[in-house]
């Protein structure tokens, strides 16, 4: 593959939410007969970057500015409603770790349930099951049910299962708060070492240390806007003015 | 269709569902089994001794049998399916992943119970001395019928009920009103004549009929009865496939 294909590209992006969620019929009714009153508000405006194979984007700005948002996009969770998002790869989300994990269940169970939702198929889970539980230091708890597990040890677990999958595109949001520090450490020697193998990171962080140290390019979002997108240094500079 | 091509998430799913499901409870998954059980005792006590349902050759039990196994994974089924896209709500925002899984994992895993509940019927069967039937070999056929007119009220009810929660509020009165639509407690015959036209347009009549007749009677069914309910499961099904492929593509902004 060229390595100077880009392999995320947003050409114009906008996307939109209505201000009042209708979760009650009764309140979609009275809306038909209020015709016009449907309000809409765009959480993101014409946003245009594209990444490359070895790029690592950091993500900044307040709370409510769509960076999240950005993430679903290019994750395939939500679609545009104004200009295209392509993405060439596949892709392991580390939103939240553990959105797919059942807590009844053991943390064997739980490896198996949450690779084949990342689209691992069941015989790649068997062939990498004993290095997802020795990365994530579960040896002696591997059969135990997760609702047992420390907040640290689920979070160790679900990073082990993302990095796993062997993705083109990681999507990091925040993830990283919890955990010892030495954990902390460990993940990020790891995902060092996804961004040596010439693969795609983008970050969702407040931490300017960690993005300062970790990406080649930053993009500051206000307003559902790029407000700056460029060298990380200016860009944090500028974020913290 | 795309949910054979993810078979191994669908796999997962079922086993997260079963597994899951009556963990922390004393009986486990032996409830399974109670529940129909106790449905049975308590309506067939109703309909035999306090208002009688004749039933001819088959004891009434037997015959109210036959019908409350289909029927209750029809319900239980339906039940499930519905909310199961607002319950996978964490997975639905986080990861992109084929959505119509979900209601189909729901329903393969209700088709576990449906198998266990036929075999405690043919217990039954053997007790009470009704012989069993050469046209049990028909019970596939009509069991991919069923599935596919549950699958496709699933796909309408799980994708609308995104939108308004209102749809799982409101499944619990409309399945009791279908069940009393459907000869699970009757024989159909017991239904004025100038009423059966309407009667039989519901796809449940002509399925339940079928059970009763390869199960029960030993015949075949009419092939009115096939035809009609297949027809039925297929436009329904497509047309739930519409619907939720059309409303699945925004789950994530509005879940």
């Amino acid at each position: 593959m060229d390595s100077d294909k880009p392999v995320v590209i947003f050409n114009g992006v906008g996307k939109r939410f209505k201000k009042e969620r209708k979760l009650l019929l009764k309140e979609a009714l009275v809306d038909i007969f209020k015709p016009g009153k449907s309000e809409y508000f765009w959480a993101l405006k014409e946003i245009s970057f594209s990444l490359k194979r070895g790029d690592t984007l950091g993500i900044i700005g307040k709370n409510g500015t769509g960076k999240s948002t950005i993430l679903k996009l290019i994750a395939g969770v939500m679609f545009p409603d104004e200009g295209k998002v392509t993405v060439h790869g596949n892709i392991a989300p580390l939103i939240e770790l553990g959105a797919g994990f059942h807590f009844e269940l053991s943390g064997r169970e739980n490896i198996y349930l949450n690779g084949v939702i990342l689209g691992l198929t069941r015989s790649e889970i068997d062939k990498r099951f004993g290095s997802i539980v020795k990365f994530a230091e579960l040896e002696d708890f591997i059969d135990t049910p997760i609702k047992h597990y420390s907040s640290g040890m689920y979070m160790r677990l679900g990073f082990s299962i993302a990095v796993h999958t062997d993705p083109d595109i990681l999507l990091v949001d925040e993830i990283l708060a919890v955990g010892d520090e030495a954990f902390q450490r460990k993940c990020f020697k790891k995902i060092r070492e996804i961004q040596t193998m010439d693969k795609t990171v983008v970050f969702v962080s407040h931490s300017t240390d960690l993005i300062r140290e970790y990406c080649n390019k930053v993009m500051l979002v206000e307003n559902g806007e790029i407000a700056l997108l460029g060298d990380p240094s200016k860009v944090i500079a500028a974020y913290k003015r | 269709m795309r949910i054979f091509k993810n078979k191994d998430l669908l796999f997962e799913l079922i086993k997260r569902d079963i597994k899951s499901r009556y963990k922390q409870s004393f009986l486990g998954y032996v409830w399974v089994i109670l529940v129909p059980l106790i449905n049975l005792l308590i309506l067939s006590v109703v309909f035999s001794f306090f208002i009688r349902i004749e039933t001819g050759d088959i004891p009434y039990t037997m015959y109210l049998f036959a019908g409350l196994v289909p029927w209750l994974f029809t319900s239980t089924a339906i039940v499930s399916a519905t909310t199961s896209i607002v319950q996978n709500t964490s997975l639905i925002t986080k990861v992109a992943l084929p959505k119509e899984v979900f209601p189909a994992a729901a329903i393969f895993s209700k088709t576990i119970d449906f198998s266990l509940n036929f075999v405690i019927m043919m217990s039954f069967m053997v007790y009470f001395g009704v012989s069993i039937k050469w046209t049990m070999a028909l019970l596939p056929l009509i069991f991919v019928i069923h599935f596919v007119l549950i699958l496709g009220i699933a796909y309408i009810l799980s994708s609308i009920n995104v939108y308004f929660r209102d749809v799982e509020n409101v499944i619990g009165v409309f399945l009791s009103m279908w069940m009393y639509l459907t000869p699970v407690l009757y024989p159909p015959e017991i239904v004025p004549q100038n009423l059966r036209p309407f009667f039989d347009l519901n796809p449940m009549t002509a399925l339940i009929n079928s059970y009763r007749d390869i199960i029960l009677f030993g015949r075949t069914p009419s092939w009115q009865n096939l035809l009609y309910s297949f027809v039925a499961a297929f436009v329904v099904f497509f047309i739930g496939g519409l619907i939720f492929k059309r409303l699945s593509r925004n789950f994530a902004d509005v879940i």
